[in-house]
């Protein structure tokens, strides 16, 4: 029995795991061979990064994309919220130093 | 019958069963605040947690994100397959993505004995302690998921057993492992 081939899904794969090796360059900008420091730039980066990533799990993987609305909206409201939590919380420290 | 077709086409679905996306995204609650708090503590005090993520070796996070992303692909090509009819694949994809997941696991577990030989035990620092806490409850995660791998394939092999809306549900629990993964390897490895 042949199944038909969904050509999404490794264009998602490929997708994902170009973005995850995005990292590597991100790590090496941040602070090269000096000692690490603080970057809000990278920190932000790496984060949005990683929501696009799982909204593209959310979508394609998890076929959100063919969901009704009401699953659509709330996963991304999550990421929505997430991605505030994550940046709010990591400025109010980096304010509170 | 043609319309028949487009409008089953057309008809959106919840994946699996409504209750696990209810466990999904209160599961994605809950981390959000682990998340939250983690950066809060680090960003307010970086020279407790910088020094001691460099200890990390980001190309292993990549290459284990790499295997847990081969997995969801792996799952979600078995949930195809199951949907055409073809149970032998579907069983074969399940199979392929304990496979990946078991990959995670050795290379998790490697690096956590190499990080506590190094002497960032789990108590040794507050970056780890972060560290061990988040890779520790995404691997019960994990190993929660070769349970509900091991009741997909049970199913599958079995045309009394097959339900289509129970692998789903099985698929989308995978997925939450590995998603959960992406924004920890991003918080742990990468964040400054």
């Amino acid at each position: 029995m042949n199944t038909i081939i969904n050509k999404r899904l490794p264009i998602a794969w490929l997708v994902l795991t170009l973005l995850t090796m995005c990292y590597l360059w991100i790590d090496h900008a941040a602070d090269g061979d000096a000692a690490r420091q603080p970057s809000a730039l990278a920190t932000t980066a790496a984060i949005i990064i990683a929501l696009v990533k799982v909204r593209v799990i959310f979508r394609e993987f998890m076929e959100v994309r063919h969901a009704p609305a009401l699953l659509c909206h709330l996963t991304d409201g999550w990421l929505l919220l997430i991605g505030a939590a994550l940046l709010g919380s990591y400025l109010l420290g980096a304010a509170m130093r | 019958m043609t319309q028949i077709k487009d409008s089953a086409r057309h008809t959106r679905v919840v994946p699996g069963q409504p209750d696990m996306w209810a466990f999904v995204l209160f599961e994605a609650l809950i981390f959000t605040g682990y998340f939250s708090v983690y950066l809060f503590n680090r960003a307010q005090r970086p020279d407790d947690f910088l020094p001691y993520q460099a200890s990390l070796d980001l190309r292993i996070g990549v290459l284990n994100t790499v295997v847990l992303l081969l997995s969801s692909w792996s799952i979600a090509r078995c949930v195809e397959a199951a949907r055409a009819g073809d149970y032998r694949k579907a069983s074969l994809k399940a199979g392929l993505t304990a496979l990946f997941g078991v990959v995670f696991f050795v290379i998790k577990a490697s690096e956590w004995v190499h990080y506590t030989a190094q002497g960032n035990g789990v108590t040794s620092n507050e970056f780890f302690n972060y560290y061990f806490f988040l890779t520790g409850i995404h691997c019960l995660h994990l190993l929660i998921g070769f349970v509900v791998l091991a009741v997909v394939i049970y199913q599958l092999r079995s045309p009394l057993r097959r339900s289509q809306q129970l692998i789903e549900t099985g698929a989308t629990y995978w997925h939450t492992v590995d998603f959960l993964w992406v924004l920890i390897f991003a918080l742990l490895y990468v964040v400054r």
